[in-house]
């Protein structure tokens, strides 16, 4: 954290004199006019596609985590009253647009296009960028029903934070996150706080390898259940705060093949849940 | 300048998107708790009541889930998890015990 400090003076103190200047700058010193080309309108925080083809190519280097497992993107709602049916997309640089096929569950693969490389071209929806927010999804095939295997949140962990995806704040948050938290700063740290979404909101979160079980404690539940209804606008977790949970996926302990399995809030009662 | 010094400060207070220290549930005894709290019945005034206001989240469904902590010796402590609906009804009850990779408080 101080050394966050420091660099927030740091930066604090070599945006100031820049944006002093250019208020005080007269009008001999106004530059010429310039004519660029335009062709697209971009979002400050659309995604980049050169950062989601990075995290592409750090799936397949970080393979041997979920051997089984194909690499897909997923779109989720970031604010409220978002709609998230009929979402297109297009990766549209300064002279191309490539269409990308969604799928009815918001999931997609990102083709590889070396125009749209080679131009820094964005990842862009028919949606306000900000309204959602974008994970990577890992899932071996053949999984019992309902459960999550931790070498595949392991990785989506790692593509995630490659790729650039976690939508947590404003550009200048997001920019400090980017340059102040590697992938592996995140994802190999208890303090890392990279969240994952299930699909239902969830009551209670399993770990089993083996013959080791445990539950997760109330505190990797909910975002850490910190969120005061202040600070949540600035997490992408702001509509799916029941949803969210951290995984111990820092935890050597507990194997790739540890299985992830969730109690709902929405499940039945068991008989008796409380007693021991 | 109001702004700028916000969004700094919302910077420094999430790294990933939290880190406010841990704020543990109130403290009960287990066997108290488990024979008063019971699903599909007892109410939020009766936790109140009965046991104080303790670590409470409320989604936007309406629902809350509350966290009650048990002494379980040697510095460890067993949660008792309560989900309570929109009519403030425990819904749902868990209890996680200690692990012996627990950190100690």
């Amino acid at each position: 954290m101080r050394r966050l400090g420091g660099f927030l003076l740091a930066f604090i103190c070599a945006a100031v004199p820049a944006i002093s200047s250019a208020q005080q700058a007269g009008p001999s010193a106004e530059p010429k006019p310039q004519t660029v080309t335009v062709t697209s309108t971009r979002d400050p925080v659309d995604k980049s596609y050169r950062k989601m083809i990075r995290g592409m190519e750090r799936f397949e280097r970080e393979h041997a985590l979920a051997p089984q497992a194909q690499l897909r993107f997923h779109l989720l709602p970031r604010t409220p009253g978002v709609n998230m049916r009929g979402i297109t997309l297009r990766v549209l640089g300064d002279h191309i647009a490539v269409p990308v096929q969604v799928a009815d569950d918001n999931t997609f693969v990102l083709p590889r296009n070396e125009q749209a490389l080679r131009e820094d071209a964005a990842v862009v929806a028919n949606r306000k960028t900000t309204s959602m927010t974008w994970r990577a999804q890992v899932i071996t095939p053949g999984l019992p029903p309902g459960t999550r295997r931790l070498g595949d949140l392991r990785l989506e962990c790692l593509v995630g934070m490659e790729a650039g995806l976690v939508s947590n704040s404003s550009p200048l948050f997001g920019w400090i996150s980017d340059a102040l938290t590697t992938p592996e700063q995140v994802c190999n740290s208890p303090k890392g706080n990279f969240l994952f979404f299930n699909e239902r909101p969830i009551f209670s979160v399993i770990l089993q390898a083996g013959q080791r079980s445990e539950i997760l404690p109330f505190k990797m539940l909910y975002a850490g259940g910190e969120q005061s209804r202040d600070m949540l606008p600035f997490c992408d977790c702001q509509v799916l705060l029941d949803r969210t949970y951290y995984a111990p996926i820092w935890d050597r302990s507990w194997p790739d093949d540890t299985l992830v399995s969730f109690e709902y809030m929405d499940d039945p009662p068991a008989s008796a849940e409380l007693r021991p | 300048m109001k702004r700028p010094i916000l969004i700094l400060g919302a910077a420094l207070a999430f790294s990933g998107c939290a880190t406010t220290p841990d704020e543990p549930g109130k403290v009960v005894a287990e066997d108290r708790f488990t024979q008063l709290v019971v699903p599909g019945r007892t109410t939020r005034a009766e936790l109140l009541a009965a046991f104080g206001p303790t670590k409470a989240i409320v989604f936007d469904s309406g629902y809350e889930t509350w966290l009650y902590e048990a002494n379980a010796g040697g510095g460890r402590h067993t949660e008792l998890v309560l989900l309570l609906d929109r009519a403030g009804i425990v819904q749902k009850m868990r209890r996680r015990p200690p692990y012996p990779t627990d950190p100690e408080r």
